[in-house]
Parts: structure tokens; C-alpha cells; sequence
């Protein structure tokens, strides 16, 4: 039996739709830079792979570093505008529970989608400075939320987490025997 | 043996002049006036309240109850419309009814894989560490107070947050 305790209700429970933290955002971010990255390496691995079958000639492209940089570019521009545009979250946002909404809470547009990650490669080149509003603004907005008129909420369904996790923890069958209601 | 004919007349006397006097007697009596005086929390006290009901045979009573009767008079979506769900569901303790009933098992059982366990505790964790920037940090630059003041999310998403003086 597992010894992590039942997280309080005050971070659980009642959190969906609230502004999302440092860590959270942090964290899926470095998902989804992992995912485009592995997702751009598979693709170049099976376009080399084509290639060498169509022509019989091996072509790399990270022997190219330029169209290599353009066309990684290009991709995590597309995977996060798209991503964004269709369901307002990332791979990752939707592993760590989190949604792009506009400022007022509502589904961000196509275009909304397209200035955040414009914004947001412009944001990586301050070394981080553009993110510090996560922490000290009050309604948590980095550089690149206030260009798109965006906010990062939790979108994970806490209570059925918090009910899971005590049904999981503390439910009759998992408390043995001696611990189960008598038959009525 | 013959009847005794002046014990009959007196006999008859006596009845036709009760006749006459008992309702001058009553239109006389004040019946409210009577009613007032009596002491009915008196007479309740000296009832045996118990005796009577030892004697009501209540399995008869029921017998002659149409039910069936009484539930077709009873216009239970009416009653429905009245009862407010929100508050009565505000009121169950659904941490307590998973905790203590079979609920659990069956929740944990059609939910549970280890990929949702993984995910429930890093979202959770995410969430805790979460706190504890936003506030060490807001802190550590003299805003901790104004940053609980702060709202918890998008207008459309959550209300206005209350104030604590």
C-alpha cells in the first residue's frame, strides 16, 4: 500500500478554473518541448528513411542546420498554435491538467492561438524575464498572455480525483476485512 | 292490580312542567360563559392518554385506510419542485460516503489505472508547489498580504473572491 497521503481538499478540489502556478506551466512546458522534439525526430528519422528508399541515397538533415533550425521552427510553431487553436491545450497541458482561456475565462480563437506562440518564442528569448508575471501578477499572466489576452486555468477534474484517491486509500476493500460494514 | 290514577296525573304533571321549565333554564344559561370556566389542561392531565391508545386497535384503523388512494392525491412532482436538490446534495459528505461505503471500490475499480494514479498525484503535487511559489515569492518582495487578495481565476470561471477583513 502506497504511503502518499490524501492531498487536502484546498488543493484539489475546487481548483478547476482557477489561474494555474509556476510550476504546473513549468513542468507541462518541458513536456511539451519534449514531445515536439521527439515527435521532430521521428518525422526527420522517417522522411531520411524515405529518401534512402525512393532514391538510395542517404540524406540527413541535421547536415542542413539552417533548414534544420527553419523546419524545427516551423514545427513547434505548429504544434503549439494547432494545438492551441483546436482545444486550448498542448500535450502537456492536457497531462498536467491545464488550459489557455482568455483573460475572462472564455475559449480562445484561431488568431488568440497564433500571437501566443509567436509571443511566446519572442517571451524565451527574454531568458525568462517575460514568465516572472506567473508569479508576481495578480492574475498570474506571463508576457505572452497579456500579447494574446490569454491566462493558463487548471482544467483537471479535481473532485473526481480527490474521490479516486480516497476511494483508492482509504475504500473498504483497500482498509481489509475487519474494517468492511456488516451485511445487512 | 289497576294503576293508580292520581300517581299518573302528578306523573303527567311533573313531565309537562319539566317540559316548560328546562328550556327556560337553558335559554337562561351563558354556555360560553360555562365553557370559560372549565379548566380543559385540567381535564386533559386526568385523561390517561395511554389507556386510550392501548385501547384503539390500530391494525383496523389501517385496514380501512385506502393508501393506494391517499398516494393518487399526492402530486409528487409538485413536491419535487419545491425540494431544493442543490442544498440537500450540498449537504451529503461525499469524501465520507467514498470513505465509508462500497461507492469506493466501485470508483476506484472503473477509474483507477496506474496511469491516473501517476497523473492524480503530479497534478496534485503541481498544485501544492504551485502555492508555495506564488506565496514565498510574492513574499519575499513584501506582497504576501495583497497576494491573498488576488482573485483565484477568470471572471467566467469562478466568482468574485470574498474579502476577509
Amino acid at each position: 500500500m502506497t504511503t502518499v497521503p490524501v492531498p487536502s481538499a484546498e488543493l484539489t478540489v475546487g481548483r478547476q478554473g482557477h489561474y494555474a502556478g509556476a510550476v504546473s506551466r513549468l513542468v507541462a512546458f518541458g513536456a511539451d518541448v519534449g514531445a515536439a522534439w521527439g515527435a521532430y525526430a521521428v518525422g526527420v528519422a522517417l522522411i531520411n528513411l524515405a529518401v534512402k528508399l525512393v532514391t538510395g541515397h542517404s540524406y540527413n538533415l541535421s547536415n542542413h542546420q539552417i533548414l534544420a533550425l527553419v523546419t524545427l521552427s516551423v514545427w513547434e510553431f505548429v504544434y503549439f498554435s494547432y494545438q492551441w487553436a483546436v482545444s486550448g491545450k498542448t500535450l502537456g497541458m492536457a497531462i498536467f491538467g491545464l488550459q489557455v482561456v482568455t483573460k475572462e475565462g472564455g475559449p480562445i480563437s484561431g488568431r488568440q492561438a497564433f500571437i501566443r506562440t509567436i509571443a511566446l518564442g519572442l517571451c524565451l528569448l527574454t531568458l525568462g524575464i517575460a514568465f516572472l508575471g506567473i508569479v508576481f501578477q495578480r492574475e498570474r499572466r506571463a508576457l505572452n498572455d497579456f500579447m494574446a489576452g490569454t491566462a493558463v486555468v487548471y482544467d483537471w477534474d479535481a473532485r473526481a480525483a480527490r474521490l479516486r484517491w480516497i476511494a483508492r486509500k482509504e475504500g473498504p476493500l483497500r482498509r481489509g476485512p475487519e474494517h468492511t460494514p456488516p451485511a445487512a | 292490580m289497576t294503576p293508580n290514577p292520581i300517581g299518573s296525573k302528578v306523573e303527567q304533571l311533573a313531565q309537562a312542567l319539566a317540559e316548560r321549565i328546562v328550556p327556560l333554564i337553558v335559554d337562561a344559561i351563558d354556555v360560553d360563559a360555562l365553557i370559560d370556566r372549565v379548566d380543559v389542561e385540567k381535564m386533559i392531565e386526568r385523561v390517561d392518554v395511554e389507556k386510550i391508545i392501548e385501547r384503539v386497535d390500530v391494525e383496523k384503523i389501517i385496514d380501512r385506510v385506502d393508501v393506494q388512494k391517499i398516494i393518487d392525491r399526492v402530486d409528487v412532482q409538485k413536491i419535487i419542485e419545491r425540494v431544493d436538490v442543490n442544498a440537500i446534495v450540498d449537504q451529503v459528505d461525499i469524501d465520507a460516503l467514498v470513505e465509508h461505503t462500497e461507492l469506493g471500490s466501485i470508483i476506484a475499480r472503473s477509474t483507477t489505472g496506474v496511469v491516473t494514479e501517476i497523473l492524480d498525484v503530479i497534478r496534485a503535487q503541481g498544485v501544492g508547489l504551485d502555492d508555495f511559489i506564488l506565496r514565498w515569492g510574492n513574499r519575499l518582495i513584501g506582497r504576501g498580504k495583497r497576494a491573498a487578495t488576488w482573485p483565484d481565476g477568470p471572471p467566467l470561471l469562478v466568482g468574485p473572491k470574498a474579502v476577509t477583513p
